[in-house]
Parts: structure tokens; sequence; C-alpha cells
């Protein structure tokens, strides 16, 4: 009997018993899923500081206070604990789902609120965790460049290639969360008749804010090159700006250079 | 048998009714009636066949005493029995309303309402457990609709002059059922009931002359096998189908009642059908289904017709003056609500002299133009929403916008396998329970009742009457591999192989289209001697032809929903031929039962108390050809007989 | 009206199917979808082939027998609607339809276009009730109930197990079915009692027969012929939730 378990060997089994349901798995997908979200909140603000002066004096200050910070090590671990779980929940429902649902219809209709997000989890997530590893290896595992990590974000988005995969990565990643967001409140309970439309409108202005705001980084670097590749080639004069790469591009003086 | 007879003898007729004043009958029995020792219930297997209203409460109330249940229904779960589709209500002696309602008020209204055909004491203790009902029902997480201060909302309905109706929305048998079924499951979940769907009941089986076994077909694998018990329950519902066309789900049939009563089950008042008033009108020959509307729309509906013969005029152009309001007219005090019987029979007496509207004129207009005007569309949108949907989906018509066009259809059968107070037919051992016995609603049933007498017999009366069999009567630990069960399921197999080896031209479906056009125009609302003689010649000739060529494609092994349907139409045709004796021998109108030659001058039934006031039991002729005919006189002792008026 | 059908037929459970095409004549308007069907089985009868078997039962949109998956939606194309109560009226002459079964792991086809739907059963036979023993309780009026709560309950109650939020499912979740009848019983004080080991049980056996998980995509509210609505789905959750933080057992 349940009551002559010792309390820990309980709270295992209960977890176990939690986490074996389908319903289990998906709250905590949902939780590790809007924590994610969380975290992506905060990475988005600070790496804002990009935009705060020219020489990303700010963003690389910001760098440094964060990497001296002694608990880094533990919101890192976090982050991957998270990030393992969701993605290791994800597979395992999505393996449980076509094994529900093994064989297909003939003709077969959406009559719901599926969207592209909703449709597209999977493939979504797996670019985005295609990406995060690629964004990984681009700043985490790689030597700090003595010129400061803006100065090496900025190198990256101004590659084609990088450009394009960063692009990539946060449209795949705006798709995922245009779903995700909802989704995951509503698995949590979160419905009610009054509030609903709140919710959804909520949800999703804020997969487009994180997806506007990490888009912002690519497409600023490019816009800006392309800016003065075409201000340089239209008028000889050259910007006002100090390359400290001779590779690199000369860059615009604001921020908002792809305004020309 | 060429012509009818009926002979008189009572001897198995013993309705073992108590005695002494009517309030205390029942509480009396019960005291007399043996009990069971609680450790010795588990030792007693139920048979409980099919799984409505009746079924479901019997079969796990039984099994919450301590029985060993085994249930069986034809449907894919049990939660689909058509008990699930009574609309209405369920009416039960509250007077919460503080109306003036009673217990015997309801029970006198029950009575009146049956056209004095029904026992009192049956009818006196549906009416004492009705209370009951509601309790269990509210308590299994029934959501009755309510008022404002949370407390149980009611509505009235038709041959009653107090609201005692209870009702969820438009949907009263779906959530009674859903109660009674979550019971049942709670039981099936704990071990105690084995439940079988997808079971038809195919045959009764009688050790020492009683009922000890069943033999069923599983209809998907097409086995044929049997159950033994200690006794069995018929709850296997009314047999209204038997007209093809009625408000009964496709796959209602008599077979399980009809294979009791070969096996010496006596069958009663067979003739006593329901034709309810408000259907949606047949449209044509593909017609497979006829769909009620609810009897609460004539709470807020007024019913009329054009005063010209044939006026052919859209409703809505068709002034105030030229509407013939014939109930409100014929009926002042009950008007739209009069009882079934009798609203359903002065529609057909309109259409039947030329008023009548719609295709073919067969229907009359139900008009909610006066109600919307009156409470505004969304309070009738609250009360009828639903059922104003499902009339818009199958007609193509708004109803909020113009009246419904509705018309007469079959809906209940108040006859049935004869039981006594036990709710114990004549063979021992095999009970019945709602619909499918004869005996709370006399010649005609109230609207809210058939809810309340399915869920009394199996919440409140079995419980107690089945521990008179099972404590009373020696009974020897029987198994199937006795010859009984034996010989029982071969002949099974025989009758199953029997229709795919006709092997003729025409569609079970299109024989049962026949007999039942047949059963509608010879013994439908209105029924004469000489119509009755021509349809009985009719069903004979038909049934003939079905034996001789019937087609049934594929096997009988696995699933083959031809062979289910033939082996219940065969049935139909006897039992088609056994209401029209019925309805041949009683020589008087009452209820349901509309004879033309005994009418008043203004159109009314007249019935004859000092000749038919009794139940015929039909029991099946040892030569398998005929029928004899048994009376079980019905003793007023309580109540006046009375002319039934509703004027 | 003519119409050209594709119909899913197979023998038995565990024979391979596949569709069988058939041109249907003489349809009108006003049958409705499963006397269409009636119609193609007199012919076939007559012809001396086997009638497509189909579920259906009460033909008034209440027993919840009759399911069909036509032209990829379950009960067909009109909202809230059963197939029973589908007339032919919303299709047009010369139309193609696609008949399939319900298709779900835990829906086996036992034959044509008839399913197994028995998983549902022993989903309520897992939690799905109120233990109330015949007779005990008290009168009805006692426990009063709040019009809000006894309607939001009703409505969770009008599910008729049809399995179509099942059929919709691209999951073959079946968490509006049980998120309904959870629904319907929390949110009465006579089913609050027993609420979290309801919700724990029947979640448990709805893992057990396999179904899959939901994905908020209400493709089932959009395929419920009762309309019951997703809010019941986020309830479960709810109930399901707390059932596991709090219950003691």
């Amino acid at each position: 009997m349940a009551f002559h378990r010792p309390q820990k060997v309980r709270m295992f089994h209960r977890l176990r018993t939690f986490l074996g349901s389908t319903l289990g798995k998906k709250v905590a997908m949902s939780i590790t899923g809007l924590l994610l979200v969380l975290f992506l909140i905060a990475h988005l603000a600070g790496n804002l500081l990009f935009f705060k002066d020219q020489d990303r004096s700010a963003f690389d200050h910001y760098a440094q206070m964060l990497e001296e910070n002694p608990l880094l090590p533990l919101a890192e671990i976090g982050l991957l604990v998270l990030f393992v779980v969701h993605l290791g929940l994800a597979f395992l429902t999505t393996r449980q789902n076509r094994e529900a649902r093994a064989t297909r219809y003939r003709v077969s209709q959406a009559l719901g609120k599926r969207t592209l997000g909703s449709s597209t989890m999977l493939i979504t997530g797996i670019l985005v965790l295609a990406f995060v590893v690629v964004h990984l290896l681009d700043f985490r595992f790689k030597e700090r460049a003595p010129d400061g990590l803006g100065a090496m974000l900025e190198r990256r988005l101004s590659e084609p290639i990088g450009a394009g995969i960063y692009l990539l990565g946060v449209i795949a990643l705006g798709i995922h969360l245009s779903h995700a967001v909802r989704s995951a409140l509503r698995t949590l309970g979160a419905d009610h008749p009054r509030f609903n439309e709140l919710l959804q409108r909520g949800a999703l202005t804020l997969a487009g804010v994180l997806f506007l705001g990490f888009a912002a980084f690519p497409l600023v670097v490019v816009g800006s090159r392309l800016g003065s590749t075409l201000a340089s080639s239209s008028a000889d004069e050259g910007a006002p700006t100090t390359p400290a790469d001779p590779g690199l591009a000369p860059l615009p003086v604001s921020a908002d250079g792809q305004g020309h | 048998m060429s012509t009818p007879t009926a002979s008189a003898t009572n001897s198995r007729l013993d309705a073992k009714c108590p005695s002494g004043p009517l309030a205390e009958r029942w509480d009396k029995h019960r005291f007399e009636l043996k009990l069971i020792n609680p450790a010795n219930k588990r030792k007693f297997h139920v048979l409980v066949v099919g799984t409505g209203l009746a079924g479901a409460s019997a079969a796990s109330t039984l099994a919450d005493l301590g029985y060993q249940v085994s249930a069986f229904c034809i449907q894919d779960s049990a939660r689909r029995a058509h008990s699930i589709a009574a609309q209405g209500g369920i009416n039960a002696a509250k007077n919460y309303q503080n109306d003036g309602d009673s217990v015997r008020r309801l029970f006198y209204d029950t009575i009146k309402g049956g056209d004095f055909r029904a026992r009192e004491s049956n009818v006196y203790r549906l009416a004492q457990v009705s209370g009951n009902i509601i309790d269990q029902c509210t308590a299994l997480g029934v959501p009755f609709a309510r008022e404002y201060g949370g407390l149980l909302a009611n509505r009235s309905f038709g041959g009653a002059q107090v609201s005692r109706t209870f009702y969820a929305r438009g949907q009263t048998g779906q959530q009674l059922l859903l109660g009674a079924y979550s019971a049942l499951m709670r039981q099936v979940g704990s071990g105690r009931v084995k439940m079988f769907p997808r079971h038809e009941m195919l045959d009764l089986v009688l050790v020492e002359g009683v009922a000890r076994g069943i033999v069923t077909r599983d209809l998907v694998s097409g086995e044929i096998e049997s159950f033994a018990g200690d006794a069995v329950l018929l709850c296997t519902g009314g047999y209204g189908n038997v007209f093809y066309l009625s408000t009964n789900a496709q796959n209602c049939n008599v077979t399980a009642a009809w294979r009791a009563h070969l096996r010496g089950a006596y069958f009663a008042n067979p003739c006593f059908t329901q034709i309810h008033p408000t259907c949606i009108p047949v449209s044509g020959d593909h017609q497979s289904k006829l769909t009620l509307m609810s009897e609460s729309l004539r709470n807020d509906g007024r019913v009329w017709v054009p005063k010209a013969q044939g006026d052919q005029r859209p409703p809505g152009q068709i002034p105030e003056a030229e509407r013939d309001y014939y109930l409100e007219r014929r009926y002042p005090s009950f008007g739209n609500l009069a009882p079934r019987d009798i609203a359903s029979r002065a529609a057909k007496e309109r259409c039947d002299a030329g008023f009548g509207v719609g295709a073919g004129g067969r229907a009359v207009f139900l008009d909610f133009g006066d109600a919307i005007q009156r409470d505004g569309v969304e309070a009738i949108r609250a009360r009828y929403g639903n059922l104003f949907e499902m009339y818009e989906r199958i007609t193509a018509e708004d109803p909020y916008q113009q009246p419904m066009r509705i018309s007469p259809a079959v809906h209940y059968t108040m006859g049935g396998l004869w039981v006594d107070y036990n709710l114990e037919s004549t063979v021992p051992g095999l009970f019945v329970l709602g619909e499918a016995n004869f005996s709370d609603h006399g010649a005609n049933r109230l609207g809210a009742s058939a809810l309340m007498q399915g869920l009394a017999d199996g919440y409140f009366i079995i419980p107690y009457t089945l521990g008179g069999h099972l404590a009373g009567r020696k009974l020897p630990k029987v198994d199937s591999s006795r010859a009984e069960f034996r010989e029982a399921v071969e002949a099974a197999r025989e009758r199953t192989r029997r229709w795919l080896s006709i092997r003729g031209k025409r569609s079970v479906r299109s024989f049962h289209r026949e007999l039942g056009l047949t059963m509608w125009d010879h013994c439908g609302m209105a029924r004469t001697r000489d119509g009755l003689l021509a349809g009985l010649a009719k069903v004979t000739a038909l049934k003939d032809e079905f034996h001789r060529d019937l087609c049934v494609q594929g096997t009988s092994e696995g699933l083959n929903q031809s062979l289910e349907h033939a082996g219940r139409v065969a049935d139909f045709f006897e039992l088609g031929e056994l209401m029209i004796r019925d309805a041949l021998q009683r020589e008087e109108s009452c209820g349901g039962h509309f004879r033309e030659e005994h009418q008043t001058k203004d159109g009314e039934a007249r019935r004859d108390d000092a000749n038919f006031c009794y139940v015929a039991a039909w029991e099946r002729d040892s030569a398998g050809t005929g029928w004899q005919m048994h009376r079980e006189a019905l003793n007023f002792e309580n109540v006046q007989l009375a002319t039934r008026s509703y004027a | 009206m003519h119409l050209t059908l594709h119909i899913w037929r197979q023998q038995n459970a565990t024979s391979a199917g596949g569709f069988e095409t058939y041109r249907v004549d003489d349809v009108l308007p006003e049958m409705s979808f499963l006397e269409m069907l009636d119609v193609l089985n007199e012919r076939l009868t007559r012809e001396g082939r086997e009638p497509v078997a189909f579920d259906h039962d009460c033909r008034e949109g209440i027993c919840g027998m009759c399911s069909l998956v036509i032209n990829g939606a379950p009960h067909g194309p009109d909202r809230a609607t059963t197939t029973c109560q589908l007339h032919m009226r919303r299709f047009h002459d010369g139309e193609t339809i696609y008949i399939e079964p319900f298709r779900a792991t835990a829906f086996p086809v036992l034959k044509d276009l008839v399913v197994d739907r028995s998983a549902f059963d022993r989903i309520l036979a897992a939690g799905g009730f109120i233990t109330a023993r015949t007779g005990s309780p008290p009168d009805a009026n006692s426990v009063p109930v709040p019009k809000v709560d006894a309607d939001l309950a009703m409505d969770a109650a009008a599910c008729i197990g049809c399995g179509a939020c099942v059929a919709a499912c691209k999951n073959a979740a079946a968490m509006l079915f049980v998120g309904a009848k959870v629904s319907h019983l929390a949110l009465l004080p006579q089913g609050k009692p027993e609420r979290r080991r309801r919700a724990l049980q029947m979640v448990q056996q709805m893992d057990a027969e396999g179904f899959g998980g939901c994905t908020n995509e209400r493709e089932c509210e959009a395929a419920c012929p009762k309309g019951i609505s997703v809010a019941n789905i986020a309830r479960l959750n709810r109930e399901y939730l707390w059932a596991s933080l709090a219950d003691p057992e």
C-alpha cells in the first residue's frame, strides 16, 4: 500500500508516474519550454546592448560581467537540463503520437485551429536545436577574439552564410513560439472564457517580439553592410569608421543603418 | 386460427399484488420478501440483457448488492441504448413547485393517462419511488436543470396540470442513461459486472421450467454461445420498430422478448402502441427513421391547421382568423398539452378531413410565433435551441421564422411481456423491466414517465423482488454444458443459417419496410375490424414471402448486419400478427388503441369497462401456430373508473 | 443526384483493407448520409454483393454509434452534426466522396467502416463515475448547485462518446472525451470527493489504451458533433496536475 512507502520513494514513484503519462510529459514540456522562453527574454534583453553603442563596449562589458559571475556554470547546466528534457520529451511524445495514429487518412483536412506553427513543431524544434549547436560553437566554445564578443558577433553576421543561418534559426524559433507559448499555457490549464483572447494575443505578441528582437541582429548587421557598400560605391568618401579587421567591411554610424 | 378467439383462463396469471391500503402495499411486500445473506449474494449469477435505463440501473444496483452480474447489449457500448434519445424529462412527485403535486396525484395522472388499463398497485409504487430516482440520479452526477438559487427546476408535460418534470436540457434520457451507465461502468471496473457489448440474445434457456440462461450471438465474431445464471432480466426495450418507421433506434427489436415469449412468457396487450404527436413528417420512401420533437415543445408551441380545406398558402400568409387551433378548441383545459394519444388522434382527424398541411397533407403546424413574441427569441432559444436546430437540419426550414410541420409517429409500446408485481414473467426466474414489460402505462403512457419507469424498475424494484426468487426457489447449479443449453444453441445456429440459405431476391429492409407500412395502415392510429383482418392476411402472406424470397449476403461468421436484421424482422412478423389479433379482440377504444367502431359522436375514444377492463396476456400455443389469450382482470379500488376527459 | 463513393472495405480486423469505388444514383437531397448508404447497400444486396458495414443506431444524433470520416472530416462537413444527421443536400450532384473509418490505433477496424471503441468504456470504468450506492443519496435539493456550474457540467456532459475527437486528432488523442467526463463530474459538488482519483485513473487508462497526446490544435473541438469545448481539456490538465501534486495516496 502506498502509505507504507517511505516518503522519498513515494515522491519518486509519483514523479515517475507523472512523467510516464502523456499529460505529465506535456506538462513537463510546457514548463521547460516556458522557462526556455524566459531565458530567451533575458537573453534578448541583454543582447540588445549590442545596439547601444557603436564600439559594442556596453555589450562586451555585459558579456564580461556574465562570464565573471560564478553562478554562470550553474545557469548553463540548468539551461542544458531544460533543453535536454524539453527535447527528450518532444521525441518521446512524438513517437507515442505517431504510434497512436499509425494509419493516415486518404483524404485529410484541417478543420480546427491548425497553424503553420502547430503543424511543424517537431521540424522547427529540430531546426532550433541545430541552430543552437551552431550558435554555441560560434560563441560559447570558440576562443574569444581580442577585440571582444561584439566584434565576433558582427563578423559572424557579416558573412552571408552566417547571417543566413542566424536568420533561419530565428525564423524557426519564431514559428515554434507562435504555437508554443499559448499551447504550453493551455497544457498547464490556462483557459478562461474571459482571458482566452488576451492569452492568445499575449502569447503571439511575445513570440513576435522575440522573433523581431533576435531577427534584428542579422538584419541590422547585413543591412548596414549592404547600406555602406552601396554608400561607398556611389560616393567614394568612405564612412568614418575604423575597421578593426582588414577583412571586415566598413560599418554604418548608427545601429539603424538599414534605414538608408 | 382464422378468426381470433379469446379463451379466458387465469390459471398462471397471479399478479401477486399485495393487499391492504394502497400506500402501504410496497412497504408490506418488501417486508414479506425473503432476504439473502450478503455473503450468499455473490453465489448468485444474474444475466441482464439490455443496458438502457432499466438494464444499466438494475445491473449496477445488483452488483453493488453483491450479486455476480453479466450484462449484454447489442450496441458497441452500454451507453448507446435507446433510452439515450429521450428528450423531454422525467416525472417525480417531489412537489418542489408547491403546486399541488403528491404521490397520489402522480399515481392518479398515470392511471388516468393510461386510460384505466394499468394495475393500481404497480402504478402507485412507481409514483412512490419516483422521488428516490431524482435523488439517485442527482447523486450520480446527472446535471439536471437548475434555478439560479441552485435548486432543481421543473417543467410541465402533457397529461398533467402540475410541473413535476425534471429535465437536462433536451437530453434528459441521455443524461439519465449516462448516470446509470457510469454506475454500471464502476461495477465493470471493480469486476462485479462482466460486460458483453455487441452481443444479441437469440434465445432463453429453461431448465426444469425456470429461466436459467440465454443464448447469444457475438455480433463481431458471429459465434453463438450460451450463458448460464440464476435469473434472467430482460431490459430490452419496446417493439415500435415493427412499424419500420418509428422514433426508435434502428437496432431496437423484439427478438429477446419474442424468444422469451416462445419459451413460455406471456405477451400482454401487444396492441397498445403509442403514437407521438410531434414528430418530423416523412419526406420520402428512402426514410429510415422518424425524428421526435420533444413534447415539451407543446408548452410554448400552438398546434393549428388552416380552417379551409387544402389551404396551400404558406403559414405566414394565413391570418389568425383563418387558423384552427384545434387542440385548444377541443380540449380547453389542457389545450396544447393534451396527452399524446389524444393529440395524435386529433391531428389525424384534421388530416383525414383534408385540413393537413405539407406534402400529402399529413402534417399540422406547431407554431412558436406567439411564444417568440411574448418571451423573445432568446428565451425560446434557451428552452428549445437544440430541438430547433435538429428540426432545421432535417427539414432545412427555420422554425424561428415559420411554424414547424409535425405529424404523429410511432414512439413507444405500452404492451410487452406480462409481469407480476415482482416484475417476474410467467416463466419463473425471468424478470422483465422497463419498456419491455407491459406493467405501468396501461393503454397510453404519459410524457416523461418512461424514464421514470425504467429507473424505478432497475434501481428500486428488482433489487428487492429478485431476492424473492433467489431465496424462495431451489436453484440447482447448472452450467451451459447441459442438454437444454446445447439444444438452444443449436436451434439458434440453425435459425441463423436459415436466413442465409433462402437465397431469394428481396432484401431484409424491403420486407421490413413493407411490414411496417402494413402495420401502420391496418394497426396504426385508428383500427377497424375489417382493416385489421385485411392487415392480418397481408402480414401472413408477407411472412410467407419472407421465408421464401429473403436475400441475405455474406456469411454467419463475423459481422453481418443484414443477417442480424433478418432475425429481428422474422420475429417482427410474428409479433405483428399477434398485435393485430390483440387489436381485434379488444372491442373498445382506450388510450393508444382506437377502434373506429367504438367512438363517441365527437370522435373521442369509448372505453368498455364492463367487458374489457382486463389485461390481455397471450400464450403461444404448444403447436407454435397460434395463441391462447388469458385475462388478468384489473380491479380499481382506489380510483373511480371515469371517462377520460381533458376538455 | 449522382455520386461517386470511395469506401474503405475490410473483411475483418486482421485482413488488409482498401478502397472500392461505387457509383450511386437516385440520391435525394433530403436523404440523410446513412440513408444514402442504405440505398447503396440495397443495391449491393440485389447484385449479390456484401453490403457495406457501418455503425449506426438512433439516427437522431444522440447515441454516438455512427462514425465515418467523410472527405477527411469526422461526421462530415457540417459543424456540430453527426453523420446520421448530415443530409445529402450538403453535397452537390456529381460529387466524389471518400468514406473512411475512424482511424486510431486504439480504435481498431472490425469490418469496413466499423471500429472498436471499447477503449472509451474502459476509460470510464477506470474512474468516470461518482460512487453512489443506490438508495443512499440525500434529497436531490439538499445540495444546491450554482446554475452556472450545472450549465457548464451539462455542456461537458453532452458528449456522446462517438470518438470523432480521436478520429480528428493527428495524434489520436482522447483528451476531449476524457476532459469532458472529468469536467462534467468535477464541476458538480457530488463529483468532488472523487475528483483527484478520477483524473489520475482515467488518464492512466487513457494512456494504457494507446491514445496520443494533445498538441492543442483543436481539431477535436472542430469535429465534435456536440460542440464540446477544449476548455474541458484545459480543465482536465488542471485536475490532473493538481491531483498529481496533491493526492495523498
